[in-house]
Formats: structure tokens, C-alpha cells, sequence
């Protein structure tokens, strides 16, 4: 297990007039090289459940387990530097935190942070930005003068170049046009299928990673409502609908299809293009029985 | 960090003083400061005592809070008794030792700035805490315009101050989350020897800046399309009301000031 969470609380301003409990016992487990995506309405917790993953935040209550190390509420935590190395969090927004004149320096910052050396974080940077699809050559520019999608990718190669075991992205297409948000989501899906990695996605629009995702995790005010695979997910969507979530087009449409030509035992196609090739199937299939 | 300032913050009970007119409150300010000014015995540090704290329990907020808002301020007065203490020489000598000695003057006038400080800094809480920061500045505003002849522009100024204020919370969010998003790349300040974090905050610094920028362009952006102008005529959504409780409320500073004077 890459992570692992034991009835976690989290507890915004513990002992004070403002507290809000954020989380509550939250039981999560999630495998290792899986991609997982979380989603939740807004306020369910979904930013605070991520700063867990990488020690920024503390547990107010139970056991956070990450990697080969063990987080647990009311003890000193063990030093969390190597641990932010091998679990990269990528915020909202994450364009908003470059701040060196040059891509490449502020691509350099995280790895020479975790004590590696020059020639080796440039080579890292560069291998980060080839893995975000982006041209080396951007590598010299002021970061506020690329395009805001390219901002997107080289902050995401930031975390990247820092050769993360765990990456967990907050919202990571927000904002995106169309097109690189399906560009974004298929650069962190190889980086999984290939790399092995384990990434972790928060996201409003679940239509755009259904297709990818293993593994599910739903919040609703602070509790865990479902975790499961995306099957499980398809089989009963309207566990959506109880967490505040509006049920994905893609799941509609295969719904729509399934039960009109009974497959619903099937392996659900929640792109447009395998539901396309399936509905082609069924018809072949008809011809077929038609001319029997 | 996750908890808000207490300062500026207001604590609604829907008291008598909550009702009031922002100006008669700031007025009543005013003149608390010169009542402060004048008492200059131990019966009007007595009298102005059992009145401020008269005034701050009808407002129905718990005492604490007044003085939790003079808290920071503990070694200031500290520091200024002991000056106050030491420096002044009149009176009878108390205490000597060896050359040195302590006398009544000084014991008395360190009291009395201590205790100065103390009403000041917890009294006119009461302002902050009775009025929401938006009426705050309207009646500034209002007791600003007789100055309107002068050049001075009032709903230029309470604009800017109404302005900052509303967009404190959010840089303070905004910079918590730049805190993270960099101490996830490696550059946590709690966990780095003292050197580095000169160039982290360099990564923290450059971020907000230029966020803090980017907003107030987009504010411009919107209060245009929203069609404000500089200076144009504008209505208001709640108007001040002056009322009997209003000039009750000055009335009584102006009484409190001429006891403290005589006494």
C-alpha cells in the first residue's frame, strides 16, 4: 500500500471559537503505481484529505501511513523532508507559486531543496519537462511569459522533476481549455501506466478520469461515502448523487446503452470512442443474428 | 496561523451601543482620548474606571475579550512603568537604596500611564468590536466630510481603508497556501537551519506579490464594469441615522469629561 489512513479526524483550529472539523474517521486505502481520483462536492474535505498525504498536515486523530513512514495523531512527527520528496503535492493553481526568472530555475528549486546536485536536478528538470510534453526550449523563459496552460505543466514538472513515487494533484485542470485538459490527464496517466508512479487526482469533473481511474474515493462533509474501482462505481452511480455529485454524461450514456441492449454486466466503455466502437459491435452482432 | 486576527474583528450581541450611529461611536472615541488626557487623580482614574467598565459590560460582550485586545501590549507598559518609575523625582522618597531612591511622584505617574494605556487600548476595542468594518468606515467617512472644503477627499480615503481591509483575510489565505505549496518542493521555514531561510522567503515573497497584483487588477476590472467612478455621486445601500440614543451617547463623554476635569 502506497498509502494508508486508520480513522483519521483532521480538526481546523483545534482549541478555539473558529474549530471545524474537517474530516472525520476516515478509513482509505490506496494501492501502490494505482490512479486514483477523489472527488467530493465543495467543502467535503477533499484539500484537506490531500495535505495529509504529505505531512503538511497533521492528523488530530488516528494514523496516517505513507510510504514506510508512519504519521500518527499526538506524536512528534518523524522529520517529513524525505517523505515530501517521494509524495509530490501539486496545489490548485499551481502557476501561482514559480517565482524564479527562468522555467529551469524554478523546475531546479524543489529537487536541489531535497539535496540533489545541480547537474543532476537540470537533468531531472529536463526529464520532468519531456514528461509534461513541453519543449526544452522553454526551459530559458521568464515562467510569466508562457501561454497558461504551459504555466500549468511546467509548475506540474516542478513537483515532477523532484522524481515523486506518489504524485497528488489538487483540481489539476482547472481552468484548463478542453484540449489541454485531456492532453493533461493522458500525460499523468502514462507517467502511472509507465513509470509506475501512484497518482492521485482531486477533481469537480469526473467525466475527463473515469476512464483511467482504478480506484475511486467519494467524500461527502468530511466522511468517506465510497471507495472502489471505477466498476463498482458505474454499477451503482447513484451513490453520486448522494454525495452532492452529478452523475458523469460518460456513466449516463453507457447507463442509457446497457440497459437498452442489456449489457449491464459488461465492462463499462465511458469514452466516446470505445462506447462508439461498442454500439458498432452491437450492430455487426445484429446483422449478424438478423441473417442466422 | 490558521486563526484570523481577533483585532477588527466585531462580536454582534445586538446591544444598545451595537445600534448606535457609527459617528456618535468615533466621536465618543474622541472624546474618551481627552477624558483620558485630563484625569489626573486618583478619584477620576477611580470615576473613569467604574464608567468604562459600565460601558463595556452593557455592550453584553464578555470582559475577556476587551482585555485580551491589550494583551500584546503587556511589556510596552511594563517598560514605560519602570521609566516612568525611575525617571521622575518628585514627591517623598519611598524606598532608597544607597543612592539611589524611589519616589511617590514616580510610582504614581507609572501607575497612571499603565493604567491610561490600559483604558485607552480596552476601551476603544469597544469600537472595533460594537461596529462592522463597512459601517466603520462609513461613519469615518461622515465625520470626515466637514473636511470635504478642505481638498480632502473622505470616500477616496474610507474606500482605500475599506478596500484593504476586506482583502486581508484573503492575501493571509492565499500567502498559507503559497506556505504549503513551497514547503511541499522542499522549503519548509520550520524545518530549514536559519541561513536558508532568507532565500525561502524569497519563494514566498515573489508569489504573493505578484498574486496580490493580479487581484487588484481584476478588482479594478470589476468595480469598472460594475460602473464605478472616481469621485461620481454614489448612493448608499444603508444610510447613517443620528438619533436621541446618539446624542445621549456624546452627551455622556462630555459629562464624563467635565467630572474628570473638576475632580
Amino acid at each position: 500500500m502506497a498509502i494508508q489512513l486508520q480513522q483519521v479526524s483532521y480538526t481546523y483550529a483545534d482549541r478555539s471559537l473558529w474549530r471545524q472539523t474537517a474530516l472525520h474517521d476516515i478509513n482509505l486505502s490506496i494501492a501502490q503505481g494505482s490512479m486514483v481520483g477523489i472527488a467530493g462536492a465543495t467543502g467535503s474535505g477533499k484539500s484537506t484529505l490531500l495535505q495529509l498525504f504529505n505531512g503538511i498536515l497533521k492528523p488530530s486523530q488516528g494514523t496516517v501511513q505513507v510510504l514506510d513512514v508512519t504519521i500518527q495523531a499526538g506524536e512528534k512527527a518523524p522529520r517529513l523532508l524525505p517523505l515530501r520528496r517521494r509524495v509530490g503535492l501539486v496545489f490548485q493553481f499551481p502557476e501561482q507559486q514559480m517565482f524564479e526568472e527562468t522555467v529551469e530555475k524554478d523546475l531546479i528549486f524543489g529537487p536541489l531543496n531535497f539535496g540533489m546536485s545541480p547537474e543532476e536536478a537540470k537533468a531531472r528538470a529536463r526529464q520532468a519537462m519531456t514528461d509534461m510534453g513541453l519543449d526544452l526550449e522553454l526551459l530559458e523563459r521568464n515562467p510569466f511569459r508562457l501561454s497558461g496552460g504551459q504555466m500549468r505543466k511546467a509548475a506540474i514538472a516542478s513537483v515532477l522533476a523532484m522524481d515523486p513515487e506518489i504524485i497528488v494533484l489538487d483540481e489539476p485542470t482547472a481552468t484548463l481549455d478542453p484540449l489541454s485538459r485531456a492532453e493533461l490527464i493522458g500525460l499523468l496517466e502514462r507517467l502511472c501506466r509507465e513509470q509506475g508512479r501512484t497518482i492521485i487526482i482531486v477533481t469537480h469533473r469526473m467525466d475527463e478520469l473515469l476512464p483511467y481511474a482504478d480506484h475511486w474515493a467519494l467524500l461527502k462533509e468530511g466522511g468517506l461515502m465510497f471507495q472502489g474501482s471505477g466498476l463498482a462505481l458505474a454499477q451503482d452511480p447513484d451513490i453520486l448523487e448522494r454525495c452532492g455529485l452529478s452523475v458523469p454524461q460518460s456513466l449516463r450514456y453507457w447507463h442509457a446503452v446497457a440497459r437498452r441492449f442489456g449489457l449491464e454486466g459488461e465492462q463499462p466503455c465511458l469514452t466516446a470512442d470505445s462506447l462508439a466502437e461498442r454500439i458498432a459491435l452491437l450492430q455487426a452482432e445484429g446483422m449478424r443474428d438478423s441473417h442466422e | 496561523m490558521n486563526e484570523r486576527l481577533l483585532l477588527g474583528r466585531s462580536i454582534e450581541t445586538g446591544s444598545w451601543v451595537h445600534k448606535l450611529d457609527a459617528r456618535s461611536k468615533i466621536t465618543g472615541m474622541l472624546l474618551y482620548l481627552a477624558i483620558i488626557l485630563l484625569s489626573h487623580s486618583w478619584a477620576a482614574m477611580g470615576l473613569l474606571a467604574v464608567f468604562s467598565v459600565a460601558v463595556m459590560l452593557s455592550t453584553r460582550i464578555p470582559l475577556k475579550y476587551f482585555i485580551k485586545s491589550a494583551k500584546p501590549l503587556r511589556f510596552l507598559m511594563l517598560f514605560i512603568f519602570i521609566v516612568q518609575m525611575l525617571s521622575v523625582k518628585e514627591g517623598e522618597a519611598w524606598l532608597t537604596l544607597g543612592s539611589f531612591s524611589l519616589y511617590e511622584g514616580g510610582l504614581r505617574l507609572g501607575a497612571f500611564s499603565v493604567i491610561r494605556m490600559l483604558f485607552l487600548v480596552t476601551f476603544t476595542s469597544l469600537l472595533t468590536f460594537t461596529t462592522t468594518p463597512g459601517k466603520l468606515n462609513q461613519g469615518l467617512e461622515g465625520i470626515l466630510s466637514p473636511f470635504k472644503k478642505l481638498g480632502l477627499k473622505p470616500d477616496r480615503l474610507t474606500m482605500m481603508i475599506g478596500l484593504a481591509l476586506r482583502f486581508i483575510p484573503t492575501i493571509l489565505d492565499e500567502s498559507q497556501i503559497i506556505l504549503k505549496a513551497q514547503a511541499s518542493r522542499g522549503a519548509d521555514l520550520k524545518e530549514l537551519p536559519l541561513k536558508e531561510k532568507g532565500r525561502m522567503l524569497v519563494s514566498l515573497l515573489v508569489p504573493v506579490i505578484t498574486s496580490a497584483f493580479r487581484r487588484a487588477q481584476d478588482l479594478v476590472y470589476s468595480m469598472e464594469a460594475r460602473g464605478f467612478r472616481m469621485d461620481a455621486p454614489r448612493t448608499r445601500y444603508h444610510r447613517l441615522r443620528w438619533g436621541t440614543a446618539d446624542t445621549l451617547f456624546v452627551v455622556m463623554f462630555i459629562i464624563m469629561g467635565v467630572a474628570v476635569a473638576v475632580l
